[in-house]
């Protein structure tokens, strides 16, 4: 890229991950300049945080690597993380977005040697690990972070840790006086990858989500189940660390309901699936119970689904849980009306996990100027404006389908950067 | 299984505040969130399923659909808005029209269009009733103190039974009987269709004894106590109004009881006891407690009911507010008309009475068609409930 600031032609990609990253390379790889964002301090995003993801069960490794590589490779993008969209000007063509980009306090002279981390007295929730367990007030977020920098959570620093994370860097990367910095990039169009978070689970009052370790979510699950997770790959009830004996999977937590998300989020039930599996591995006998509305599985996952369903230790009750119990003895039972028998359930396991779904990233936010949104928070392209959507930012989607979408979104940005 | 659906049926309930029933997707929340529903027979799912495909039979004759005391907890946690409470009301309506007897009054009373003839045959009857006794005059203030109403239908000579008395059982008590019978025919007909639903054995019957004692009484104690009412999440509220309109019924109900002994039978032998009841009575007390009761939880009633409308949560629908017009207007009316007495207003007095009495009698003569049928329907409800799991309902030990 000849100019920092960015040429008439460049394009602003919100939000790296397999969505973002994939946009920035597609537009990149045919010769558009592009800067690509992140408000994380890595890229990789959501799929970052699973164990693996499907249909062909890949550690996220797999895809993300390869595609870091190409980012690194490649002279035509410019990368920033921790940094999120502050104000648009202009127009389609010609637009001029300021980035603010929060304090690292780790500089570019950092080689990920860890050694701030091992003198760190102070520890703060690990929020990759939806707060699993703890890490560093100075560390690096993930084991595959890209860019490999180390990050401070300065809040989260005493005096003393502030001195001895100071003292125990060699390469006199750490700055702790580092300020927020703002940037204006010239860009022709914007692409929002910006994703989605897991809905908050405590919304759902009725499914009790804060008042037992033993109900978690299935994001959680895909921490615990992924080997650099917060139980090492094992599968447990948080808090006792009990190896589950049953598990039940509460599905369209908050998704398909006008009180919380109204659509489907797609790939709840395909997680779940996906997450049967995890169980199987490592616990061939546990009794596991799917209560559900429908199974969406479409497409070639019928396949996947078929092969589940045939576990002998696994029921599937058509019925949505509706309430659950906590039981005394840190179990708890969850209640549905099985919609075939018409009988009540009352199951209690040891483990419920509560499919959630997605929601985008600018839900309730206030979009910046220019970017239409939904109702539900999704992104409205807008061609003409050179406001386009991508992956789950646009609708809930599985990796597949949000790199198709990305792919699109790459194209219709360099045709507005190209007119 | 092969369904015929009965689309007048769901057209129906579509119009009487089940519109929305159709957006079901049969994912069971209402059957789990609703705190009146048991484990062996969840409601209101299925009756969700049995309206969106207009198996009207199955449902007229399914207890469930009496039990349900619309809490709104199914509603409130509903994730489509298919408003399961608003559709079971909207099947209770239906069922009333359904056993009610004659079926054109049945008809007549379920929809707004035959409100001017609802109140026309009360008016009519007893203004007619008003010329024919004679009557027919407004008295002067020193005969209204000391008479009040007791002589809006005149005197006679005959003094064993009084000509006020005659013509007001001339018109209450066809009206009182003839919902009796009418609701005596529903109820059996509802009774005998839900044994043969359930599957009940015929040769197991409960005596008489065996009926009030295990499975009426205990309804009626659970009524009283308004048990199930206090369950409700959503809407629990609603004890607030009804509770104290419940009472006051009771309490109504005992004071012309006692006012109809006092005055026409031991006031024909002691003459100083005919006449209206002083303030400081018991009974005139506990009338005035009633009316204020009354009053009072029927605007507690029509403020949640107006509320609920207006954050779009329950469809307005004639079935409830005829009920809670009707009860209103008696409330109203009959404090009107003590009011005028003790001011001395006899002409104005005379008017508000005449439409005491035809609020009354609205209550009485449409009594098993409109909501207020609910009092025997969800009470029959209640003790088939009790009926299908008492042991009766067991198969018997081989």
């Amino acid at each position: 890229m000849t100019d920092e600031q960015g040429t008439s032609g460049a394009i602003l990609v919100v939000g790296g991950g397999i969505s973002g990253l994939t946009a920035a390379l597609e537009a990149a790889e045919v010769g558009n300049d592009v800067f690509l964002i992140d408000k994380n301090p890595y890229f990789g995003g959501r799929v970052a945080q699973l164990n693996q993801y499907f249909p062909k069960m890949c550690p996220p490794s797999c895809g993300l690597e390869i595609n870091f590589k190409r980012i690194q490779n490649n002279r035509r993008i410019r990368t920033y993380t921790m940094a999120t969209v502050s104000g648009i000007n202009g127009g389609p063509g010609n637009y001029q977005v300021s980035l603010e980009i929060a304090p690292r306090y780790v500089n570019s002279n950092c080689t990920a040697c860890g050694d701030c981390a091992a003198a760190c007295p102070d520890e703060i929730d690990n929020a990759f690990n939806f707060g699993m367990n703890k890490s560093k007030a100075a560390y690096l977020p993930h084991e595959m972070s890209f860019p490999r920098r180390y990050v401070i959570a300065k809040a989260g620093l005493s005096s003393a840790g502030a001195e001895a994370v100071k003292a125990s860097c060699k390469y006199n990367a750490v700055d702790l006086d580092m300020k927020t910095e703002t940037v204006t990039l010239n860009v022709s169009s914007v692409v929002w990858a910006t994703g989605w978070d897991p809905y908050d689970p405590a919304k759902i009052d009725n499914l009790k989500f804060n008042e037992s370790k033993a109900i978690v979510t299935n994001m959680m699950i895909e921490r615990m189940a992924a080997p650099s997770g917060p139980t090492g790959g094992k599968i447990v009830v948080p808090g006792t660390n009990k190896e589950p004996a049953s598990i039940a999977f509460v599905q369209c937590a908050g998704s398909r309901d006008e009180n919380h998300l109204e659509y489907c989020s797609y790939i709840c039930c395909m997680a779940t699936f996906k997450q049967m599996n995890y169980i199987r591995e490592q616990y061939p006998e546990a009794k596991i119970y799917v209560f559900y509305i429908d199974l969406r599985t479409p497409g070639k996952y019928e396949k996947f689904r078929a092969k589940l369903m045939a576990d002998k230790n696994a029921s599937f009750i058509k019925g949505k849980v509706a309430d659950m119990v906590i039981e005394a003895d840190g179990s708890v039972t969850v209640v549905a009306e099985d919609a075939v028998s018409g009988v009540k359930v009352q199951q209690k396991v040891d483990l419920a996990v509560l499919a959630t779904g997605m929601q985008p990233t600018n839900a309730g936010s206030k979009a910046p100027a220019g970017l239409k949104l939904d109702e539900n928070g999704f992104v409205l392209s807008d061609y003409e404006k050179g406001m386009i959507g991508a992956g789950c930012a646009k609708k809930a989607a599985d990796v597949v389908t949000t790199t198709q979408s990305s792919t699109a979104a790459a194209l219709k940005a360099i045709q507005v950067s190209r007119r | 299984m092969n369904v015929q659906p009965d689309l007048t049926f769901i057209k129906y309930l579509k119009g009487a505040g089940g519109d929305t029933l159709k957006k079901c997707y049969q994912c069971a929340t209402c059957s789990v969130k609703c705190p009146l529903s048991s484990d062996e027979k969840p409601f209101p799912r299925k009756e969700m399923i049995w309206s969106s495909w207009g198996m009207k039979e199955n449902l007229v004759a399914d207890p469930d659909v009496f039990l349900c005391h619309q809490c709104g907890d199914c509603t409130t946690y509903c994730p489509r808005g298919a408003k399961p409470g608003d559709v079971l009301g909207a099947i209770r309506a239906y069922a009333y029209t359904l056993y009610g007897w004659p079926s054109g009054l049945a008809k007549l009373a379920s929809s707004a269009k035959g409100l001017p003839v609802l109140i026309g045959i009360p008016a009519v009857v007893i203004f007619i009733f008003w010329l024919i006794s004679g009557g027919m005059h407004i008295p002067d203030k020193e005969h209204f103190a000391t008479h009040g109403y007791q002589q809006f239908f005149g005197v006679w000579e005959f003094k064993w039974y009084a000509k006020n008395i005659f013509f007001i059982v001339m018109f209450m008590v066809p009206s009182l009987g003839l919902a009796i019978f009418s609701l005596y025919m529903g109820l059996t007909r509802l009774w005998k269709q839900m044994s043969l639903n359930t599957g009940v054995n015929p040769a197991y019957r409960p005596s008489v004894t065996q009926f009030i004692g295990e499975f009426l009484w205990p309804s009626l104690v659970e009524i009283v106590k308004h048990t199930r009412f206090r369950e409700c999440g959503t809407n629990s509220d609603r004890v607030t109004g009804h509770l104290p309109l419940m009472l006051a019924f009771i309490g109504l109900f005992i004071v012309t009881c006692w006012s109809l002994l006092k005055n026409d039978i031991i006031g024909l032998f002691l003459h100083s006891w005919h006449g209206p009841m002083v303030l400081w009575d018991p009974f005139k007390i506990m009338a005035n407690v009633s009316a204020i009761a009354l009053l009072f939880g029927v605007y507690v009633l029509w403020s949640n009911r107006a509320k609920s409308e207006g954050e779009g949560k329950t469809s307005r629908t004639f079935y409830d507010w005829f009920l809670l017009w009707e009860i209103a207007a008696v409330g109203i009316t009959g404090l009107g008309s003590e009011l005028l007495r003790w001011l001395g207003v006899p002409s104005l007095g005379y008017i508000v009475y005449f439409m005491h009495l035809v609020a009354v009698m609205m209550l009485f003569l449409y009594l098993p068609y409109t909501k207020l049928a609910h009092i025997a329907y969800r009470t029959t409800a209640m003790a088939f409930e009790k009926y299908r799991e008492s042991a009766f309902m067991k198969p018997a030990v081989e």
